[in-house]
């Protein structure tokens, strides 16, 4: 009987096994198609000498020539500073505004509470061209906007030309990036906010906890898993950073990611031998960084 | 129940593999889905190689025509009336993509990638000659070609061929259409300043040493920046070439188009003067298109990115012929140079072949170019592209007056014998393009000129 029971359970067992392999099989397709095989395939063209013109020259092996090669050009040095300086700015004043503005906000009343999710988010739900266009005007050299409102109270006496000059142009792509990317995590942190467990809270301050001790030891312990998924995905959208630097600046004016420049080296250089082994070279370089980057947040996140 | 859950679910799992794997397309072939279009253009959104039907008389029933925004070229309406009459004639349907410059390039290098580029392709010798013949994606047009038709268009200017024919003997592109890029001013403006003295209206000419005067002028009167040394990408790139070459005479290539000459010191003098003029500025911000824009607002008050089509429609608006948005006059110019003799730089479109090594295909696209480049509706296709013909005569018809019933192309015309070499297709064009504007980029930024020159144009010769 025991037995018999046994094996109806197995059976069960595999079924709502196949049954549940079978919704995450669509997924998986996608995912192995567009993810994984495409991943592999890019570290293998990164070990050649790949071209969109295979059929005048054979693609061929060529080893690691192409990431020594990259430690040597100044551009992509450049590029990566860039990078850099765009991800170190952005994902610590991401996070800390978003939990600054959550922190406020989230004790609203609901329509409020709405009001404010919606503003920060708007943003985010709009199309990255339109929001690109949008500060294009704002930050124009002639008729901009903000030009206009600086010198009209007397801030600056000629134009600044914000997209056009090497001191401002990155700092205003962190803007615009800053504005695009904080929505999302305000929305994470008002929701984590609200799960905190207020009775650990209300005995905390029954035992005399400041409020900073309150947040720090109480809070932020509880909101960690949603800070490392903040940090993570504000680190990969910071490194991916592409649109606003085609749109903006096409590259120039100190503004050169890595991102960009692979588009640039793999589309534009064509006709430059091995064009599209070298931008898959920065594509596992560029992977290589997040992924450090993302396990060291991991690791952190953890320790604490 | 639970059966039709399950089954429900490998339905689910089955349509989405399917659709999965129709997205992905046959590994390039006929049925991969073509880059998008400009979204203004899609309705006649076109697969790119579909072209292979049932062959008629050896020729494919329907090929596929990619064309960038050349004149009216880049309008649909317009194309429309050119392919319905091909379409009409010989039988052979067109499907037309219409490409923008800003990403046109990227939309066929991705299609030459994959396997998926169209029959025929509208644009310049820079490309189709210079990088994709070069690379052997093209088909080689010489048979297209006999004694009368290179008469023909040597006739008007023997630089043409030379421009569409590779250093191996093979044409790449049949040329249609020629111009010769300018810059323009805002008469309006310089009629304010009291710098219209400066400029020969008849001729449309002038003197660098006239140039700066008018710009002094300029800024005297409007005292903020009247011209820009735009340089945020290679779009328009042909104009500050120009500019910075024609000031004292430089260059840009040796004329054997084998090197990148512009570390020549009379270039560096060019950068060093335009650079310390008051009202003039290396902006980073614009390219060629949105120089335009603010010289159609009014707001720059010349322009070096210019020719006959923006003379014709001011920023492609639909505006008043040779106005600006405000209803200033526009006058187009040629580049300053120091004895008022500009070499301007020249535009050449016509129409190359991608090699489909599909003979049925091929042989329809050759039809096509016939019709459209030696043929009595040849007018007509130089007509839509608000360009000049690159012959004399098509298909027995009389080209030299097509354009006499306009009086801004006739006028134009003074400007064509200035016409100076057609030294874009150069190996490395690309790479050359993009140290350009990086150049003028830290050139505007106070870098040392010399030094910056002499860097740029190493880099651009792959040094």
């Amino acid at each position: 009987m025991a037995k018999n029971r046994q094996t109806m359970s197995r059976a069960l067992q595999r079924r709502e096994d196949i049954a549940g392999y079978l919704f995450m099989l669509p997924s998986l397709i996608f995912f192995l198609g567009f993810v994984v095989i495409p991943m592999f395939v890019c570290i293998g063209y990164s070990l050649t000498d790949a071209t969109m013109h295979q059929q005048q020259t054979a693609t061929q092996f060529v080893g690691f020539s192409n990431f020594a090669k990259l430690f040597q050009d100044k551009t992509f040095l450049e590029a990566l500073r860039n990078t850099f300086v765009i991800v170190i700015v952005s994902v610590p004043t991401v996070c800390a505004f978003s939990l600054w503005v959550s922190s406020a906000i989230y004790k609203l009343s609901g329509p409020v509470l709405s009001a404010f999710r919606c503003i920060f988010y708007l943003p985010v739900v709009t199309g990255s061209v339109a929001v690109t266009v949008v500060w294009k005007w704002m930050f124009d050299n002639y008729t901009g906007i903000i030009n206009t409102a600086l010198k009209g109270i007397g801030v600056i006496d000629k134009n600044i030309n914000f997209l056009g000059d090497s001191k401002w142009a990155l700092w205003c792509i962190i803007l615009i990036l800053f504005t695009t990317s904080v929505g999302q995590p305000i929305v994470l942190y008002v929701s984590a906010l609200g799960n905190v467990d207020q009775g650990l809270v209300e005995a905390a301050k029954v035992d005399g906890a400041t409020d900073f001790q309150v947040f720090w030891k109480i809070k932020w312990a509880q909101m960690m898993p949603t800070t490392l998924y903040i940090l993570v995905i504000t680190t990969i959208n910071s490194f991916q950073c592409f649109a606003l630097i085609q749109l903006l600046t096409s590259g120039g004016s100190g503004t050169n990611t890595v991102m960009y420049h692979i588009y640039y080296m793999a589309f534009k250089l064509t006709e430059q031998a091995g064009h599209f082994g070298y931008a898959n070279a920065m594509g596992v370089v560029l992977a290589i960084f997040i992924g450090i980057l993302s396990a060291l947040q991991f690791r952190l996140a953890k320790e604490k | 129940m639970k059966n039709i859950r399950k089954a429900l679910a490998l339905m689910l799992a089955l349509c989405m593999a399917v659709s999965l794997f129709a997205c992905s397309g046959g590994g390039g072939t006929a049925e991969s889905t073509p880059p998008a279009t400009e979204p203004a253009e899609q309705q006649s959104e076109a697969q790119p190689t579909d072209g292979g039907d049932e062959p008629s008389g050896g020729m494919a029933k329907s090929i596929t025509l990619w064309t960038y925004p050349i004149g009216k070229w880049g309008n649909e309406e317009e194309v429309l009336k050119m392919t319905s009459a091909f379409t009409e004639a010989t039988g052979i349907e067109v499907k037309v993509e219409y490409l923008a410059y800003t990403d046109g390039d990227d939309k066929v290098n991705s299609a030459l990638s994959s396997g998926n580029a169209p029959d025929l392709i509208m644009e310049g010798p820079e490309r189709l000659v210079a990088n994709w013949g070069a690379n052997g994606h093209m088909v080689d047009l010489s048979d297209l070609f006999d004694s009368t038709d290179m008469d023909e268009i040597n006739a008007v200017n023997e630089g043409v061929m030379k421009a569409c024919t590779h250093t191996s003997g093979a044409i790449y592109e049949y040329p249609l259409v020629m111009t010769a890029h300018c810059m323009a001013i805002n008469k309006n403006a310089f009629e304010a300043a009291g710098a219209l003295e400066y400029v020969d209206l008849e001729k449309h000419t002038w003197t660098t040493e006239n140039f700066i005067k008018a710009v002094e002028a300029l800024y005297a009167e409007y005292g903020d920046t009247v011209g820009a040394v735009y340089c945020k990408g290679q779009g328009g790139d042909q104009g500050t070439r120009a500019l910075v070459n024609n000031m004292y005479g430089g260059t840009f290539t040796n004329a054997e188009h084998t090197a990148y000459t512009w570390d020549d010191p009379l270039n560096v003098e060019a950068l060093e003067q335009l650079r310390g003029m008051d009202g003039i500025a290396f902006d980073a911000s614009l390219e060629g298109g949105d120089e335009i824009a603010k010289f159609y607002q009014g707001v720059l008050k010349m322009a070096f990115c210019w020719n006959i089509a923006q003379q014709l429609d001011p920023n492609s608006a639909h505006g008043d012929p040779g106005k600006t948005v405000t209803g200033d006059d526009i006058v187009f110019m040629a580049f300053p140079s120091k004895d008022g003799t500009a070499k301007l730089q020249g535009g050449i479109w016509g129409f190359g072949i991608f090699d489909s090594k599909d003979a049925g295909r091929i042989a329809a696209a050759k039809e096509f170019i016939k019709f459209m480049c030696d043929s009595e509706h040849t007018a007509d296709a130089v007509k839509t592209a608000n360009y000049f013909a690159v012959r004399t005569k098509a298909g027995g018809a009389d080209l030299s007056n097509i354009w006499a019933d306009n009086e801004i192309m006739a006028e134009y015309n003074v400007l064509m014998p200035m016409l100076g070499d057609y030294y874009q297709v150069t190996t490395n064009w690309a790479q050359a393009r993009t140290s350009w504007w990086n150049m003028l980029q830290k050139v505007g930024e106070g870098a040392d000129v010399a030094e910056s020159v002499a860097q740029y144009a190493k880099e651009a010769s792959g040094g």
